[in-house]
Formats: C-alpha cells, structure tokens, sequence
C-alpha cells in the first residue's frame, strides 16, 4: 500500500457492491456528489515532512538534471556560479566604497560586500529559479506523483552548489586582502540553518502563488532587485540605524538581515551575532516557512488542474 | 488489498468553466463579476460518479469519445490529479505510459535521459544500469545513444520515452494512448510489450481510441460518456455497445448531404432484392439532382462507420452530371466482407481526385450483411479491417 494513498482521500465509505451496477447501462446519475463525500485536504505537517523525505532521491535528481543543462553549453561552465557575484562585488567596491563611506567595522569593503552578496545570490537564485519551478515542469506535473515541493527544492540545491563555488573566492580574497577569517567562524552553520529556513519559504510560497497568478514571474526579477536594497548586502543594517527596536523589526520583517550581519560579525569582526536580532529573524523564519507550507499544501491540491 | 489493485468508489471531478484566472487582470474580472452579483465561479463535471474496480493482473480499457473524461480519470489513478469527491485506494506502485516524452530533456545525451528518467520515475541507478542495453535495445538507439536527444528524430524520442518507461516494472500500468506516434511495426513492438508486461501480472488500466488494439489487449472494458460509466463489463461487450453507438452518431448523419449536386435518393441492395451477404454482390443506385452539367469523378467506399474506409470501389468513376436528374448505377461484384452494419461513403468531384468537392466525402447509406462471423483474431495480433476471405485447410501429419 503506497503511503498516504488512502489517508489523503477522505470519505465516508458506504456499504455498497460495486459490481451491482455491472451491466446496467446508464443509470440515473446524480448531478453533484453526496456532501460527505467531497474532497477536503487534511494537512497533517509530519506525514507531509515524511513524503517529501520519501521523494529525496527524485530531489536530488531533478537537481542534477538542472545543473546539467545549464553547464550544457555554456563554454564556462561552472565558472558562472561565481562570476556574478565576483563582478557584483567589484562593481560595488569601486561604487559604494568610493561615493558613499560604509561602515565596515574595519572590514576591508570587497570581504564585507562578498559576504553579503553570497547569501544573497543563493536566496535570490533560488526564488528566482525556484519559484518559477512549477510552471516549467508542467510536463512532469502532469504525469509523475510527487510531494510538489521537490521542484522548488530542487531549484535551492542547485543554487547551494553554486553558492558553495562562489564561496571558494574567499580563498582568494582573504589572502589578497590581507584579512583572515576570525575564531567565531563556527557560529556559521546557526546562520546558515536561518538562511534555509527563509529561502525555502520564501521559494516555495513564490512557487506556489506563481501557478494560479502567472504575472509573479514577471515581477519576480522587480521584487529581487529591490530586495537587493532592501537588505544589507552593499551596506551593514548599523548603517541605516542604530536603534534597537528598528533592528529588531527589520530582522523579523527580512531575516536575511541577522544572517548577513551575522556572517560579517562572525567572520570579519569576530564578536558573536547579535543574539536578539539573530534569534527574532530565526523565529520569524520559522513562522514564514510554517506559514508558506501550510499555503503550499493547499495550493497544491489545484495545481495539476490549472498548470 | 493486494499490490496491483484499485478501488475507486464515488469519483467526482469538476473544472472551472469560465477561463481559469491564472493572471492578475483575470482574477480582478472574475472578482469584479462577483461584486457585481454575477455567478463568478461555474463548474462543470467531467467525472460524475465512477465507481472502479480493478484487481490485480487484470487489464482494463477505458474507451469513448474525446472529452468523456478517460484521461482525466487516468490522471486521477496517476495521483496526479485529486478527485473533487469520492474515495480512492491504488496498492502497488504506479507506472504511468502518459506523454512518455515528457521528463525527455532535449539537451542530455540520450545515455543521460535514460539515467535520468529512469530516476525520475523512481528507478534506482542501479536498477537503470542493470537494465541498460535492454532499453536501448528496446528503443533501437544503440548507434545514437551518446548523441543529445535534440538532434533525434520525434520518433526517436518517443521510442526512448516509451523504452524507459515500459522497463519501470510497476504493480499498476496506466497507457494512454501513447501508440498513436510511432511507426506500425514500433507500435506492434508497444503493444507486445505491454502485454508482455501484462504477462507478469502487472494490472493494467488502457486508454486508446484504436479499439481493435483495445480488444487484443483487454479483458474488460469501461465506457466513459460524458464524464459517467455508460457500460462496463468483458472487453467484446462494451465495445460492441461502444461500436454501435459511434455507428448510430454516423447514421444519424446519412442524408445530410449538400453541396452543388443533391442526392436525392441512395439504394445500397443486393440485386435479388435481400441482404447483401459474404462474398455476394451489391447493387448501389444514386439519383443526383443538379442544376447545371458537370464533367465529374465519383467515388465509393465501405466504411463500418468512420469516414476511413475499409475498401474504396477501385477506380472511380468519371461521369457526366446534370442538368436535372442523373442516375448512377455502381454493382459492387463481391463483398469480402464479415457479418455486421456497413455504412456506404460517397463523394463527388470536379475532375479527378484533386478537383473541387461536388459533394463531400460522407455517409449515404447503411446496409447490414449476413455471412460468417467475425472470430477472435489470437492474443497480441491486431485487425484492422473485418475482412473474410474464403479458406480451406488442409493438414497432414507427416
């Protein structure tokens, strides 16, 4: 018996043999099914973790499928993945560092602009890509079952492993700026754990939404763009104000500030992240991610009728 | 319940009718409808009420015209789809032989697609290695198996979606109608194998419109009409309700026949005034009415009621047409045809076969005709025509 087969189809059962009407030809139909037996989604949050860990390998494979093709024919293959933000960071540099003065806490500003850039680039490619993941895979839609996350999912491995190449410019950039990773580097993977949380969420209710109202994709590239402002990615979040309750509101409204912040702090400054800033984004995410699941799961019902 | 089955109790589909506001300005006038007091939302059910049952090893067809709902039903088995209301139970994993190109990504070689779909349907890589060179085998690609599919032919993708997909071993297989690309002999090849696969005691849920693979491939039958089962049952007995239905649809349009030539009167008789019969002959009588004079060809066929027929009078036949009343005599000398309803097809032209249309190709009349019946024509061979050609056997033992 496949899992959750028969859990997800709620009904009443009936005593009622189903070879009576054999032969019968047509019989008098009634015009809508008896209520109790209409289709409702039950969501329950574990069984739906447990189908989706079930579909892990489909994952993975439909992300390596992606990262085929787009290395296909590209004569600089994987190079790509940290060309954008390389130049990104240098146009930044040679801009904001030389118009505007940035407060780097005496970082130097290319290391400063680089970490910021690389969480951002994952969270921006990943909704990006991601979030359009359901409308180009409507062949498969239409024939594979499958938890419909595992499209989304796969966009964000994809930008992981580019986000992991990119991060090997920091090998350069350390030595050629001079400057060396401090000791609080192992608070890292507390900031990564928040910077999933909200690219998944943000990513999969993009996803999401974008099936039923296809113009998010054409303003998807707008919103990213803006968001590029919206966060600390060319400035730190000290630069914009220093008070506590504007910190807090602006983590729980976008938690990628404490993560970038973070990251800088950790790894540039070496004093440990801002706690309460740290975990009102971490909190925040986690109601974002819930939020955006929950929105998933009831979307996901339609999909294959509309897509 | 057993790997292999499925239970479906009380299914219920319905779709938006009005046009689906997948864009804001969609959605901003259905919502301005409503608050107008207009009925914003209307449904219509393209699946009411199916009660299915299938038991493991069984083969099952579904049938009936287009938009009766047999894809959307398969879809709903595919667990792709969610039913609007009712109850479904499927035991077993599924395999699914629907739009068998789809999962072919066209920039991966084909050694890469077959990797890759073979995961995607939920193979293991060690199981796709296992079954390598047989798929290849299957889709007769050997010499083009590290070329990128989007230099393959169409038929050759399809073969490839196919031979991934009929190795996949699952407990139910869903068909549908993937047999209508591919060439006769790739899609002898398709039935073979599926019937192969039926062999091992897969169930199997079919959808085609090409009833004669149906019947060699099918023990029983679903005959979807609107949306509801019409009949169900053993495979020869919906079909045969199936056929004459279709057949009733074509003779409900016999006599509507217009253009610059009127038919004014069809006989279709044998010529002792009874039924034609097997292997006899049959006297055809047009009266045409027409106003002017045309130098024209006409043309006849045998139908068992599409417009395809199974026989075309060879050759035509050229004829002066008009002005007033003509009467056309046609003896056909000698039916090879099985028991059963026919249905005369005719057409008149202005010149040869390429000229304009003086009467277009449809249905003049129906005859029945009486001689041997038609038998079961053995496991995985198809007819494609109820043909009966006289016979005689003899065997020795040596």
């Amino acid at each position: 018996m496949l899992e959750g087969a028969s859990s997800d189809l709620s009904a009443a059962a009936r005593p009622k043999d189903a070879a009576q009407r054999h032969d019968t030809g047509a019989p008098a139909r009634p015009s809508e099914p008896r209520p109790e037996i209409w289709f409702h989604r039950r969501i329950n949050l574990f069984s739906a973790v447990k189908d989706l860990w079930q579909f892990r390998e489909l994952t993975i494979t439909l992300a390596e499928r992606d990262l085929r093709i787009r290395y296909k024919q590209a004569v600089l293959g994987i190079a790509w993945a940290l060309i954008a933000p390389v130049i990104l960071m240098i146009a930044f540099t040679l801009l904001f560092n030389r118009f505007a003065k940035i407060n780097t806490g005496g970082a130097p500003y290319a290391l400063f602009s680089y970490l910021g850039l690389l969480p951002w680039t994952f969270f921006a490619t990943s909704v990006l890509q991601g979030g359009s993941a359901l409308v180009t895979n409507t062949e498969l839609l239409n024939k594979l079952y499958c938890p419909r996350e595992v499209f989304p999912i796969a966009a964000i491995l994809d930008a992981g492993v580019d986000a992991m190449i990119a991060t090997c410019v920091l090998a350069v950039l350390f030595p050629i700026t001079g400057f060396a990773p401090k000791t609080t580097t192992y608070y890292l993977p507390l900031l990564l754990v928040v910077l999933l949380a909200f690219t998944l969420a943000a990513t999969i209710a993009v996803a999401a939404v974008t099936v039923y109202a296809r113009d998010l994709r054409l303003a998807l590239p707008l919103a990213i763009q803006i968001g590029l402002f919206a966060t600390p990615v060319v400035y730190g979040a000290s630069s914009i104000s220093t008070s506590k309750a504007f910190l807090i509101i602006y983590s729980a409204i976008n938690p990628l500030v404490p993560v970038i912040d973070g990251l800088r702090d950790t790894l540039l400054i070496g004093v440990p992240p801002n706690w309460i800033s740290l975990g009102v984004g971490a909190a925040s995410s986690l109601i974002y991610l819930l939020g955006a699941f929950l929105l998933f799961k009831r979307l996901e019902v339609g999909m294959a009728d509309i897509a | 319940m057993r790997n292999g089955t499925i239970a479906g109790e009380e299914l219920w589909k319905r779709f938006r009718l009005d046009a689906r506001p997948t864009y804001l300005q969609d959605r901003i006038a259905t919502i301005r409808d409503r608050l107008r007091g207009q009925e914003g939302e209307r449904w219509r059910w393209v699946l009411s009420d199916i009660d299915l049952r299938v038991e493991p090893g069984e083969s099952w067809a579904l049938v009936g015209a287009n938009g009766a709902g047999k894809s959307t039903l398969l879809k709903i088995v595919c667990r792709v789809m969610y039913p609007t209301a009712g109850r479904l139970q499927i035991a077993g994993r599924v395999g699914a032989l629907i739009e068998v190109r789809a999962g072919i990504t066209p920039l991966l070689t084909g050694r890469e697609n077959i990797y890759l779909s073979g995961s995607i349907m939920g193979l293991r890589r060690r199981d796709v290695a296992r079954r390598f060179d047989e798929i290849v085998a299957f889709a007769e690609l050997e010499g083009a198996i590290d070329r990128q599919v989007k230099y393959y032919s169409s038929g050759m993708q399809m073969r490839l979606g196919f031979a991934v997909a009929a190795h996949l071993e699952p407990d139910i297989l869903l068909v549908d109608e993937v047999l209508a690309v591919g060439d006769a002999v790739f899609q002898q090849r398709c039935l073979d194998r599926i019937r192969a696969v039926l062999g091992e005691g897969t169930t199997l849920l079919f959808v085609s419109h090409d009833l004669a693979a149906v019947e060699a491939t099918c023990s029983h039958g679903v005959w979807l009409h609107n949306g509801g089962i019409q009949t169900r049952g053993p495979i020869r007995d919906v079909l045969a309700a199936y056929r004459a239905a279709v057949e009733g649809d074509a003779k409900s349009r016999t006599g509507r026949v217009e253009g610059l030539i009127k038919v004014a009167e069809v006989d279709a008789v044998s010529p002792d005034g009874g039924l034609p019969k097997t292997g006899g002959e049959l006297d055809v009588t047009l009266t045409l009415l027409s106003d002017e004079r045309y130098r024209a060809w006409i043309y006849l066929g045998v139908t068992e009621g599409a417009a395809t027929p199974i026989f075309l009078v060879n050759p035509g036949r050229e004829a002066i047409i008009g002005p007033g009343k003509t009467r056309v005599k046609c003896t056909i000398a000698s039916l090879p045809l099985a028991k059963g309803r026919y249905y005369l097809w005719g057409g008149i032209y202005r010149w040869w076969t390429a000229g304009d249309e003086l009467i277009l190709w449809q249905p003049l009349t129906e005859f029945d005709l009486y001689g041997p019946q038609l038998g079961q024509a053995p496991r995985a061979v198809v007819r494609l025509s109820p043909l009966h050609v006289d016979s005689d056997w003899t065997i020795e033992s040596a």
